[in-house]
């Protein structure tokens, strides 16, 4: 603002000499004239303020600067403005910039000196206010995270800086790059390609500092966030994204014995797993070998447990041709659930459709049933039946991967009984305002993001944070081969129409159109193409294959 | 050039090159017979008298140009640039305005008086050029930026400039001036290329059709308007002669870079990615906003039925349709060629008005008349005939220009950066913009109002 005024102030001072030097010369005489030269001097002198604003550019840039408004000031009012105040249409004919050539020059000169005049007034001017303006202080921000709800709110962090938000974000995740988790069963059976889900922070999230590290411990009180690597961040506000980790409920053996699908290593861990136990089958001679090697149990049966049984179907008859020796009823899939239905998160109708679907491929279920211990060759169910099998997928129990215990937010999603710590995502319990907690989804979790850092931006800006308020959208679920079911704004979608939504609306969600192009690259050539085989990892993660 | 660079070192410096400027000015003066006019500043009509005092003013305005400068960290070859819009300037203050007042007359501020002092500009823009170089010249020792062109980068600039000199009709001054341009040539993109080149241009119809053609074949050195005029059908011709090898210059180095460079840190620094898409959207819509600006110039010039011959019919509508069909493009080509050389509100204005001109000599005195069927005419009439175009191909270029660099900075803030490695890049970045653009764009923008006014017959 003040910028401005020195532009004005130099604009007229500049006007004086020319003013001078055109009266002299008898170019303007009437007092109107004069008021309408004061008037454009003025517009220059601002928008060369404005333009020349909080830059330290040399006194040519500045100068050069005032020579070309003056030529474009001739272009805007002695071409355009002056005809269309006498009533006359702008020709902008090389006649009429004949005419008014004179104010060319004139213009020139004063651009010119006004640039001259204000470049002084400027240095002069700025190392002032250098001496009475301390360097501000940004509000220094960590987000530990790098799932949807940190990547999340740092883009809206990024976004608030650029609109003059005084911020310095850090973001600390313990991977570089922010997995797209619901094509992950897709990557567990050999459909997609690990990297093509999974977009790195760093190019996602450009503008933010990042950190590729695991943090220890976080404290609240003197507000510092420890990194394993002993590294100390201190913090005015801390963002918790820290998602969940699988939880056994310290049942004996799945810990140690089951497959997990909660990150890209888990993904390509079991699919190379899963590929080995058909290399080994193939030439099992033992029946009770290969019955081990050929069953495949799946414990939980939410999103994550139904579509990575579906997607394990599929990838083992969808390679099967290369295995002569497993005939085409050999393997066998169970998926085990507590619950009395599948899909608890689907209304009832769908979820009794997947279940028919799954049914139908000869997926076999166990409902009402936990799973209570397993081995390396089997596993145990509530009511001691034992299911011999290599491969357990665990997808039953999800706690937050906290730092600092449970975290319960409130509605504007601070962190209880710690001050400027907020939590969002799948780490922490947010509670809707009209009663519940938000469910731990991707939907969810990318909302609250972006309204954390709006809040925080709000707190740091002096105002209230808002309540978060977000209803599901929808939810859709795969069902392996070109099945799914779906439910968006109350209605219902189930078969190729579900199948051909749930890919277009996972496809759009992707982050990046890199990773888009790449993930339909991978769906358009699997249609020609069959399923990969390539066994990449050269040791098992676990002993499973063994020779008897 | 640099920041360390005292004030007394470049004003010295300065005063020598204005010493040598003024020498190749008072050399053109004195084949033109005006020496006698500076002189009249000391009350006599003495030759020599007039030649001391010209290099007297020659020296304090060098002296003032190497102060000018010397915070700019301008390029060697980019210095020259300053040194053009430095004369161009001191045109309108010196002859048109100092002069006649310390003579006791009125400024010389109407246009006749200016078509007379043509032979003044010619000569003030060569002063500048001749300031520039030598300015440049005398830092060499000390210049970290300069780097003396490898003898590739001179047969690159030998090809590119005898490919569109035959396009052109003028083989040999392209070959000099390709290889002149891998002189002043600076590593950058292919859009501040443009624009660089069109100024290169000009500077070339001045120095080759103007003076050195004259000079080698008539033995005479006549800048005046009538001769000027009739040289002007040339102007366009250089123009595109000098953008053109300044873009065929870039992509034969980005063509060998790519097959022959084996280290990748040489090859490429960003990918398009994603954001490029995003670019080419926001090209198309900043190519809107300026269209649209234009179509206030068209309508009023009633140009859009001229526009509509090109798809063969005659209607107004049909000429918007085409108009801003050719908007987008252009709008979208501007995102190709610009994509984040623009860090301020006046860089993007700055870019977009010199690619705006660069687009009238193409598009409306070129290409239209060939697409309508029409003769082209390059001559100085035909120029002055376009000049409501130009109006309006500025205001398209202010506008697209300043609308492409808002959305831009709306998403893509490409300096505001995450690490100091990136914002140095940034920096030395926007350095180099700063460095010759902003004259590049003055100058442009002079010439483009100055030159049609100036050549065309009288008012």
């Amino acid at each position: 603002m003040e910028q401005l005024g020195w532009g004005a102030v130099a604009g007229l001072a500049a006007a004086l000499p020319v003013g001078v030097l055109m009266a002299t010369q008898h170019m303007v005489t009437a007092f109107p004239g004069w008021l309408a030269f004061a008037a454009y001097a003025l517009v220059i002198g601002v928008a060369l303020g404005a333009v020349a604003r909080g830059t330290r550019q040399g006194l040519a840039m500045t100068a050069s600067a005032g020579v070309l408004l003056g030529a474009l000031g001739w272009l805007a009012f002695s071409l355009t403005l002056e005809p269309l105040l006498h009533g006359v249409l702008p020709t902008w004919s090389a006649v009429a910039a004949a005419k008014t050539y004179p104010e060319l020059v004139g213009n020139v000169l004063h651009g010119a000196i006004t640039g001259l005049l204000l470049h002084f007034v400027v240095g002069v001017w700025t190392m002032k206010e250098r001496v009475r303006r301390a360097p501000s202080e940004r509000t220094k921000i960590v987000v530990v995270g790098g799932g949807f709800a940190g990547v999340a709110a740092a883009q809206r962090f990024e976004r608030l800086v650029l609109r003059g938000a005084k911020l310095d974000v850090t973001l600390v995740s313990d991977s570089n790059f922010l997995l797209f988790t619901p094509m992950l069963a897709e990557v567990a059976s050999g459909a997609l390609e690990p990297a093509h889900i999974s977009a790195p922070i760093r190019s996602a999230a450009a503008h933010t500092t990042f950190l590729y590290g695991r943090v220890d411990r976080v404290d609240s009180v003197v507000r510092e966030v420890v990194l394993e690597s002993g590294e100390v961040l201190g913090y005015d506000h801390l963002v918790l994204a820290v998602g969940s980790v699988p939880h056994t409920f310290g049942l004996p053996g799945i810990a140690e014995h089951s497959f997990p699908l909660k990150n890209l290593a888990d993904a390509v861990a079991l699919r190379n797993h899963v590929l080995r136990l058909l290399e080994a089958a193939d030439r099992e001679t033992d029946p009770r070998t290969r019955r081990e090697l050929l069953t495949f149990v799946v414990a939980g049966a939410g999103f994550a447990g139904t579509e990575t049984i579906a997607e394990l179907f599929d990838l083992v008859h969808g390679v099967s041709h290369y295995y002569p020796g497993i005939a085409p009823e050999e393997p066998r899939f169970v998926l085990v659930h507590a619950g009395d239905r599948i899909l608890p998160e689907l209304g009832p109708e769908l979820a009794a459709y997947s279940m028919e679907r799954l049914a139908a491929r000869g997926i076999e279920h166990r409902l009402k049933l936990r799973v209570t211990e397993a081995a390396e060759d089997l596993v145990r169910l509530e009511n001691d039946e034992l299911i011999a099998t290599r491969t357990f997928v665990w997808t039953a129990g999800n706690k937050p991967a906290s730092l600092v215990g449970a975290l319960t937010t409130d509605t504007a999603l601070r962190a209880e009984g710690m001050d400027n710590v907020w939590a969002v995502g799948d780490c922490a319990r947010i509670p809707v305002v009209d009663g519940g907690f938000h469910p731990p989804t991707a939907q969810h979790a990318l909302r609250q993001g972006k309204a954390v850092a709006d809040n925080i931006a709000a707190v740091v800006a002096g105002r209230t944070p808002v309540e978060f308020r977000f209803h599901t959208i929808g939810v859709l679920v795969a069902l392996g081969h070109r099945t799914a079911a779906a439910e968006i704004r109350g209605r219902r979608f189930a078969g190729l129409v579900a199948w051909l939504l749930w890919r277009g609306i996972y496809l759009s969600k992707l982050p990046g159109v890199e990773k888009r192009l790449r993930v339909l690259f991978d769906w358009t050539l699997d249609l020609v193409f069959p399923r990969d085989i390539v066994v990449t990892s050269a040791t098992p993660r676990k002993s499973k294959v063994r020779a008897r | 050039m640099t920041d360390v660079m005292k004030a007394r070192d470049a004003a010295i410096s300065g005063a020598l090159a204005g010493l040598a400027g003024g020498a190749a000015f008072g050399a053109t003066m004195a084949i033109q017979g005006q020496l006698a006019t500076v002189a009249s500043i000391v009350h006599t009509d003495n030759v020599v008298a007039g030649l001391a005092v010209h290099m007297v003013i020659a020296t304090v305005l060098g002296a003032g140009f190497g102060l000018l400068v010397s915070r700019q960290r301008a390029r060697a070859g980019e210095t020259v640039f300053w040194g053009l819009i430095y004369g161009a300037f001191w045109w309108f203050l010196g002859p048109q305005t100092l002069l006649p007042l310390f003579l006791g007359q009125p400024v010389a501020w109407d246009l006749t008086s200016a078509q007379t002092l043509l032979p003044s500009l010619m000569g003030h823009l060569l002063y500048g050029a001749v300031t520039g170089i030598a300015f440049v010249v005398l830092q060499q020792d000390t210049d970290p930026l300069w780097q003396r062109p490898s003898r590739s980068s001179i047969l690159r600039g030998l090809i590119a400039g005898l490919v569109l000199g035959l396009l052109l009709g003028l083989p040999w001054e392209g070959l000099l001036a390709g290889a002149g341009y891998a002189l002043i040539a600076s590593p950058e993109s292919t859009g501040p290329a443009l624009v660089r080149g069109t100024v290169y241009g000009f500077a070339w119809w001045v120095f080759a059709a103007l003076t050195v053609e004259p000079l080698l074949f008539n033995v005479t050195l006549d800048w005046s308007q009538k001769a000027a005029a009739a040289d002007a059908h040339l102007m366009p011709a250089y123009v595109l002669l000098g953008a053109g090898i300044a873009v065929l210059y870039t992509w034969l180095g980005l063509l060998s870079t790519v097959l022959f460079t084996d280290d990748i840190r040489l090859v490429r620094t960003e990918a398009a990615g994603k954001r490029g898409l995003r670019a080419l959207g926001y090209g198309a819509l900043a190519g809107i906003a300026g269209g649209l600006v234009f179509t206030v110039v068209m309508a009023a010039v009633g140009e859009f039925p001229l526009v509509a011959q090109m798809i063969g019919s005659h209607s107004a509508v049909a000429g918007f349709v085409v108009h801003m069909v050719i908007a987008q493009i252009l709008g979208i080509s501007y995102a190709v060629l610009f994509r984040r050389r623009s860090f301020d509100l006046t860089s993007g204005i700055g870019w977009g008005l010199s690619y705006g001109f660069f687009w009238w000599t193409l598009g409306d005195l070129t290409l239209l008349p060939l697409f309508t069927g029409t003769p082209v005419d390059w001559s100085a009439a035909g120029i002055a005939a376009g000049f409501p175009s130009l109006v309006g191909h500025l205001a398209y270029g202010a506008a697209l220009g300043a609308v492409y660099h808002r959305l831009e900075r709306r998403a893509n803030p490409w300096w505001q950066t995450r690490s100091k490695a990136v914002a140095e890049r940034t920096v030395a970045r926007r350095d180099q913009i700063r460095g010759a653009a902003p004259a590049m764009w003055v100058f442009t923008v002079l010439i483009a109002l100055i030159i049609p006014m100036l050549v065309a017959g009288a008012p």
